[in-house]
């Protein structure tokens, strides 16, 4: 009969979620899932709003991306006003999403990650935490507020609001940027370029120690997706694209399976499958079908399926990367790494739009009335491919909306995740720390925003329940 | 005056649990100046340690699970020595104020005014009974900063 060990909910992730692992009468996992247990019904309580709310209402979702929200609801608006946004205000809405990939990966590898990187997994739990983290490398405790600060200030100067920004619009921005301001992020930008190459640089030196957890920390053949810009003569080198372009799919030995597909026919290559046991929806391929069409997003999925990044020393940390492994980079593990690259990145190529010529230029915003009755938005968010769709009636009032969030692409890769951890890891009846923080770590290698993806938001103690063949309770533990 | 934070936090599409983010928005527009700074934020997150670690004194206004809807208390909050919250996306006051002390070694005084609230399901209105309270809340906040260390912990039911 077979036996379940139940992790309730996972910590260090945004949302509530939970893990079993079931276990068969050998004792051995059999099969492991992650489930998402909170739900909100985002896309039904915007139906009947004037479109024009969207923006600032998805932005409201999350607390750690609104930007990402704001930034692929305004592109579907614009798809329902059918306007082509000034070419300005287009990478004024690029540096903001930028910001955020930066600020928003700072936090995943400073804050939620480098204990486990800093103590490893079978790190004493008391120390294994950021406040262990300032005790024993303060410089790196720094280097992450003030990365995210580097972010934060930006999206602050750029949006102008302190509650929720305002400042993108459908049909562009509200406002040019200033000389002002872009004399200030640019001055930001030597310091932060600075405590993220400090940053690699220590990453670089720790990674051999975690050998076993790269080889065994979702390391598996997938797909990997992702926006990269588009080659409208055929001949180009697919870069680094985080608000615009078009979706490449690439397979596990990096052949390119397609290419150049417009993201507004998501539809025809992504399908949403729904699992009793969790409220979070499955995307998958749909020429592949379900399960078999499982596809991962993200940092590890854009520097997957490039063919370089775009900027000096992202492209130069980018090879490093790369030359991990012959082809694709198909352990999870290095999404830590991913980010890290592509924070260097965001720090260079910001730096790069904000020399451009006609960045002061006044004209950022184009006007008009709802002329479509159906509009799509999609942009990188910091964790992977974010998809707004929405139709409304001839009043522009919101008929019905469909949210496909970066974490919800990667809920296969996540599942898939935690059972090749837990069937590494976890040994007997009886739940060990290190184990147990393996299967936490694994998924939060995803960086997973549960508050997107079902659209709900929480805290999370961590409930851990061992069950029995019969399902009765073998061990159990409670982490508040 | 002694340099005074204020941070009330939530999500406003959640019912009641934007009560923090609304009566920071009213803050923002009667006390906030040189010496007091007032965020409206979704969530705790770990970059506020920074202007924690600025003030004399921190409030944090939230929205409590438990209590009479409406009811609200205004208690001292201290780091907290086990952070276990702090490890999360999000983190408590008491995780902030750690990460505060530990970081850039500052303790400033810290009160946590909760309100009580009566549902945290989408919608962007308050209820009746959370609604009616935001006016002495905000008037007590005031006179809070503008008088001397030690204020007493205080509830309303």
């Amino acid at each position: 009969m077979p036996k379940q060990i139940l992790i309730d909910p996972v910590t260090r992730i945004e949302g509530h979620s939970k893990i079993t692992i079931q276990l068969d009468d050998q004792g051995a996992v059999e099969d492991a899932r992650f489930h998402v247990t909170q739900f909100r019904g985002f896309e039904k309580f915007c139906e009947g709003r004037p479109f024009t709310e969207m923006p600032s209402l998805t932005a409201r979702i999350c607390g750690i991306c609104p930007v990402s929200h704001l930034i692929a609801s305004a592109k579907a608006c614009d798809a329902l006003l059918a306007v082509q946004i000034p070419p300005t205000a287009a990478k004024l809405r690029r540096i903001m999403n930028l910001a955020q990939v930066v600020q928003s990966h700072a936090l995943s590898f400073f804050h939620l990650s480098s204990p486990d990187l800093l103590f490893g997994m079978d790190g004493d739990p008391a120390k294994r935490n950021i406040l262990g983290v300032v005790e024993a490398h303060p410089t790196l405790a720094k280097d992450g507020i003030a990365l995210r600060k580097f972010g934060q200030e930006i999206i602050a100067l750029l949006g102008g609001k302190r509650i929720h920004p305002a400042w993108v619009v459908p049909g562009g921005v509200s406002e040019p940027l200033t000389e002002e301001k872009r004399v200030k992020i640019l001055a930001s930008l030597p310091e932060a370029s600075i405590l993220i190459e400090r940053t690699l640089s220590w990453f670089n030196g720790v990674l051999e120690e975690f050998r076993e957890e790269i080889r065994t920390f979702g390391n598996f053949p997938s797909m990997f997706m992702a926006l990269v810009t588009p080659h409208p003569n055929g001949v180009h080198q697919a870069l680094l694209e985080h608000y615009d372009g078009v979706l490449r799919f690439v397979d596990a030995a990096g052949n390119i399976v397609l290419d150049q597909i417009d993201p507004l026919r998501y539809q025809d290559y992504i399908a949403e499958s729904v699992e009793p046991f969790s409220y979070l929806k499955s995307p998958y391929f749909k020429p592949y079908g379900y399960p078999d069409g499982i596809y991962r997003v993200g940092p590890l999925a854009r520097l997957n399926i490039i063919d370089r990044c775009g900027t000096p020393k992202a492209d130069q940390e980018w090879a490093e990367f790369r030359a991990l492994r012959r082809g694709v980079v198909l352990s999870s593990f290095h999404q830590h790494y991913a980010r890290l690259v592509e924070i260097l990145y965001g720090i260079e190529r910001i730096e790069q739009i904000l020399n451009e010529p006609d960045i002061l230029d006044k004209h950022v915003r184009a006007f008009a009335k709802p002329n479509q009755f159906e509009g799509i938005g999609v942009a990188e968010a910091p964790r992977g491919t974010l998809f707004h769709h929405y139709k409304v009636d001839e009043n522009g009032l919101i008929k019905s909306v469909n949210l496909i969030i970066a974490t919800g692409h990667n809920n296969l890769a996540m599942n898939r995740s935690v059972k090749q951890v837990a069937q590494h890891y976890v040994k007997g009846s009886h739940l060990q720390e290190g184990m147990l923080n393996r299967v936490e770590a694994v998924i939060r290698c995803y960086d997973p925003c549960l508050s997107c993806s079902t659209h709900a938001i929480g805290r999370m103690p961590l409930h851990i329940q061992l069950l029995g063949p019969s399902g009765e309770l073998l061990d159990e533990v409670k982490r508040n | 005056m002694r340099r005074t934070l204020i941070i009330g936090y939530g999500n406003p599409l959640r019912g009641d649990d934007g009560v923090g983010w609304r009566i920071a928005g009213r803050l923002i527009e009667i006390v906030a100046d040189e010496f007091t700074n007032v965020l409206a934020v979704h969530q705790l997150t770990p970059e506020l340690a920074e202007p924690i670690s600025e003030a004399e004194l921190a409030i944090f206004i939230d929205a409590a699970h438990n209590g009479e809807p409406g009811s609200w208390k205004c208690e001292s909050v201290a780091p907290d020595s086990i952070p276990s919250n702090a490890l999360a996306h999000y983190f408590t006051p008491a995780g902030l104020l750690a990460y505060a002390e530990a970081i850039y070694l500052a303790k400033p005084e810290a009160l946590v005014l909760s309100i009580a609230a009566a549902t945290f399901d989408c919608g962007e209105q308050l209820t009746p009974g959370v609604e009616v309270v935001l006016p002495e809340v905000v008037q007590y906040i005031c006179a809070l900063i503008s008088r001397p260390p030690k204020v007493p912990s205080r509830s309303y039911a």
